[in-house]
C-alpha cells in the first residue's frame, strides 16, 4: 500500500477533476494533492533506508507472473525529487498559467503526467514501464497542445509523433524480448539472462530496440530532435514540468535496463552508452551556443546534461553510478528553475528572444539572483549543487580511466559557462535595445507564488550544494544496490 | 430526419444493446467478455441512437455530462482497488463473497465484478464523451 498510494493520489485526483466543476476547488485540489503526493514520497526515504527494496505484489500474485511495484533507493530518490518538482511548479502554475488553460485541464493532465511518472519509476515490469510511458506521453501530448495556438500544434505534432515511435521500439522490443525469455518482471528477467550469458547475441535485437526507445525519451544523441522542437512552444509552467520530469524518466529507465540487463553484454553496450553520451554532450551544448532563444538554449543544455548522466553510468562503477544519480537530481533541480525565471521573463516581457530583451535585472534582482543560482549551477560552479555533480563524474571518470570522455565533459562544462554567461548578459545585464520594436507587456498581475516556487528551488539547489555529503552518501547506497542486481532479483522473487 | 422505420430500429437496437453489454459485463471474469468490450458495445448501441436522433437524445438518456459518468467509473475502479487494503491484502487482490441468492442460486460476487462495471461506465463515458463533442462540431442535431 505504502507504493500504491503514489499512484492512488493522482488517480484520486484524476476521478475528482473529473467530478468536480469548479476550476477554483480543482485548483485548491492540486495543490493539496500535489503536497500530499511529496510529503508521501518523503516518508518513503526512511522506510526505504530500513527495508532496502519496498515491494509490493499487485493482486496478490507472486513475483514472475502478477505486476510488482518495486522501490530501491534509486527509484525512491527519484520518486522524492519529482514529487519535489512537481509540487512547485503546481504552485508556480496557479499564477502563470493563463485563466482559460488552467480552466480546461491543465493540472488535470498534470496529474496524468505524476501517475505516468511515479508508476514509472515503481514498475517492477518491463510491460508495465510500457504502459506507464504511454500514460505520461498522452498527457504530455495533451498539455503541449492545450491552448491551441499554431506553434503549439507544431511543436506538438513533432513531439506525438517522434514518441509514438519511440514507443513503438520499445514495445516491439518487449514482444521480442518476451518471445526469447517468456517473462515480463524485470527481476525475472535479469535472472533468465545471468543463467544464458553464452548466447546473449540472441537477444540483441530486443535489447537494442528497447534501448533506442529509452533514448528518444531521454532525449540522447542521435535522438534528441524532438526535445527542442517542442520544448519552447507550451506556456513556460509546462515546459519547467517536462523538463524536470519526462527525459529523466528516460534516463531512469535507462539506468535500470542498463544495470539489470545491459551489463552482462558490457564489452558491447559499454561503448555504445559512452559514445552517445560523449555526443550528447558535445552536441547538446554546441547546438545550444548557436541559439537566440532562452527556453531553446535550455532545451538544448537538457540534452548536454542528460549525456553526463549518460557517460558516468557508462563509466559503471560505484563512484560513476553515485554521480550519475547526484547529477541527475541536481538537473532536474536546476534545469526547472532555470525554466521558471523563463517564464517570469516571458510574463513580464511577451517574449523570450535574447535579442529583444534586456535590463532584467534592474526590473527585479531578485528574479536575477534566481537566474544566476540555477545557471551557474548548471554551468558548475562552487558552492552550488553542480559543482559536485561535475567534480562527482570527473572524478568518477578518472578512477575508471576514462581519460578521454572526461576531457570531453570538462570541455563541455566551459561551453555550459559560455551559453549561461550569454544568457545572463543578454536577458539580465545589457541594456534594453533601443531599435528593436517591444512587444506590450502583457500580464502585471502580482507573481509572488512564482516567486517564491522559484525561490524554494533555488534554496535546494544551494542547500544540494552545501550539504551534499548526507546526498551523495544515500546516491551511494543506491549505486551499490544498482551495481549488485542480485538483491534486487532476490528482493522481487522474494527469495529474501 | 423523419424515418418512422430507422426511428424504430434505432430505439429497439438500443435496448437489445444494452442487455447484450451488460450480459458481456457480468461473463467477463471467466469467459470472453468483462467490462471494456462491454463499454465498447454499449457506446456503439448510442452512437447509433445519436446518429439518427441527434447528440441531444443521447445526452437526455444518460442524464449526467459523460464527464461526470467518466468521473463515477474512475471512482468504481478506485473503490475496488482499495477495498482489499482495508482486509489487509495487497491492493487490487480480488475478494469473493460466495452466497446463496433466490432466483439464480449460488453466486460469486467479489471486488473484479466492480472493478469492471468502474471501466464499463468509464469506457461508455469516454466514448460518448468523444462522439458528443463530434456531433456538436458537426451540428448533428437537426
Amino acid at each position: 500500500m505504502i507504493l500504491f498510494a503514489l499512484l492512488l493520489i493522482p488517480f484520486s485526483y484524476l476521478m475528482l477533476g473529473l467530478l468536480i466543476k469548479k476550476s477554483g476547488i480543482k485548483q485548491r485540489l492540486a495543490l493539496l494533492f500535489a503536497t500530499v503526493n511529496f510529503l508521501w514520497a518523503l516518508a518513503l526515504v526512511p522506510i526505504v533506508q530500513f527495508r532496502e527494496i519496498i515491494v509490493v505484489q499487485m493482486g496478490s500474485w507472486a513475483a514472475p507472473y502478477g505486476i510488482s511495484l518495486v522501490a530501491d533507493r534509486f527509484s525512491v530518490l527519484m520518486l522524492v525529487v519529482a514529487a519535489f518538482v512537481f509540487f512547485l511548479t503546481t504552485i508556480y502554475a496557479t499564477q502563470s498559467v493563463d485563466k482559460a488553460r488552467r480552466k480546461n485541464g491543465h493540472f488535470f493532465f498534470s496529474f496524468g503526467i505524476l501517475m505516468g511518472v511515479n508508476g514509472s519509476f515503481m514498475a517492477g515490469d518491463l510491460f508495465n514501464l510500457y504502459v506507464w510511458f504511454e500514460v505520461m506521453l498522452m498527457s504530455s501530448f495533451i498539455l503541449v497542445s492545450l491552448g491551441g495556438e499554431r506553434q503549439q500544434l507544431e511543436g506538438s505534432i513533432k513531439y506525438l509523433i517522434l514518441n509514438l515511435i519511440s514507443s513503438l521500439f520499445f514495445v516491439a522490443g518487449i514482444g521480442l524480448l518476451y518471445g526469447k525469455l517468456g517473462s515480463l518482471n524485470l527481476a525475472d528477467l535479469s535472472q533468465k539472462m545471468a543463467s544464458a550469458t553464452d548466447n546473449l547475441a540472441v537477444l540483441n535485437p530486443a535489447l537494442i530496440l528497447i534501448f533506442v526507445g529509452f533514448s528518444i525519451k531521454g532525449a540522447l544523441f542521435p535522438f534528441f530532435f524532438w526535445l527542442p522542437a517542442s520544448y519552447h512552444t507550451p506556456p513556460p509552467a509546462v515546459t519547467a514540468l517536462f523538463a524536470g520530469l519526462l527525459t529523466k524518466v528516460g534516463i531512469y529507465s535507462l539506468v535500470r535496463f542498463y544495470t539489470l540487463f545491459l551489463y552482462y553484454d558490457h564489452g558491447f553496450w559499454n561503448e555504445v552508452v559512452l559514445w552517445m553520451g560523449g555526443l550528447s554532450m558535445v552536441i547538446g551544448v554546441i547546438a545550444a551556443s548557436s541559439q537566440y532563444d532562452f527556453r531553446k538554449i535550455l532545451s538544448f543544455h537538457i540534452i548536454s546534461q542528460v549525456g553526463y548522466v549518460v557517460i558516468a553510468l557508462g563509466f559503471f562503477t560505484v563512484a560513476g553510478l553515485t554521480a550519475a544519480l547526484f547529477f541527475l537530481v541536481h538537473n532536474m533541480l536546476a534545469k526547472t528553475n532555470a525554466f521558471l525565471v523563463a517564464g517570469w521573463v516571458h510574463r513580464e516581457r511577451g517574449t523570450l528572444n535574447l535579442k529583444v530583451l534586456g535590463d532584467m535585472f534592474n526590473k527585479s534582482p531578485v528574479w536575477g539572483i534566481l537566474f544566476f543560482i540555477s545557471a551557474f549551477s548548471l554551468a558548475g560552479l562552487p558552492p552550488l549543487s553542480g559543482f559536485f555533480g561535475k567534480y562527482l563524474v570527473l572524478k568518477a571518470g578518472i578512477e575508471a580511466d576514462q581519460i578521454f570522455i572526461t576531457l570531453v565533459a570538462l570541455f563541455v562544462g566551459l561551453f555550459t559557462l559560455f551559453s549561461m554567461v550569454k544568457i545572463w548578459m543578454e536577458v539580465f545585464w545589457k541594456r534594453q535595445p533601443e531599435d528593436i520594436a517591444q512587444p506590450a507587456p502583457i500580464n502585471l498581475k502580482p507573481a509572488n507564488w512564482m516567486l517564491f516556487s522559484s525561490v524554494v528551488m533555488a534554496l535546494a539547489i544551494v542547500g544540494m550544494g552545501l550539504w551534499a555529503a548526507p546526498i551523495v552518501d544515500y546516491c551511494q547506497l543506491a549505486a551499490e544496490d544498482l551495481l549488485t542486481p542480485s538483491k534486487y532479483i532476490d528482493y522481487v522473487l522474494g527469495y529474501h | 430526419m423523419n424515418n418512422i422505420i430507422l426511428e424504430k430500429i434505432a430505439r429497439l437496437f438500443l435496448r437489445v444493446i444494452a442487455v447484450m453489454s451488460v450480459l458481456l459485463l457480468l461473463r467477463g471474469h471467466n469467459s470472453p467478455g468483462g467490462g471494456f468490450i462491454g463499454g465498447i458495445v454499449l457506446a456503439t448501441g448510442f452512437i447509433y441512437y445519436g446518429i439518427i436522433f441527434g447528440s441531444d437524445r443521447i445526452q437526455s438518456i444518460i442524464y449526467f455530462n459523460t464527464r461526470i459518468w467518466m468521473g463515477i467509473g474512475l471512482g468504481l475502479v478506485l473503490v475496488a482497488a482499495v477495498i482489499p487494503v482495508f482486509v489487509g491484502q495487497a491492493p487490487l487482490t480480488g475478494l469473493w463473497y460466495i452466497g446463496e441468492w433466490p432466483l439464480v442460486g449460488t453466486m460469486h460476487i467479489g471486488t473484479p465484478l466492480l472493478f469492471d462495471t468502474g471501466i464499463f461506465v468509464g469506457v461508455t463515458g469516454l466514448i460518448l464523451s468523444v462522439i458528443i463533442t463530434i456531433m456538436e462540431v458537426l451540428k448533428w442535431n437537426t
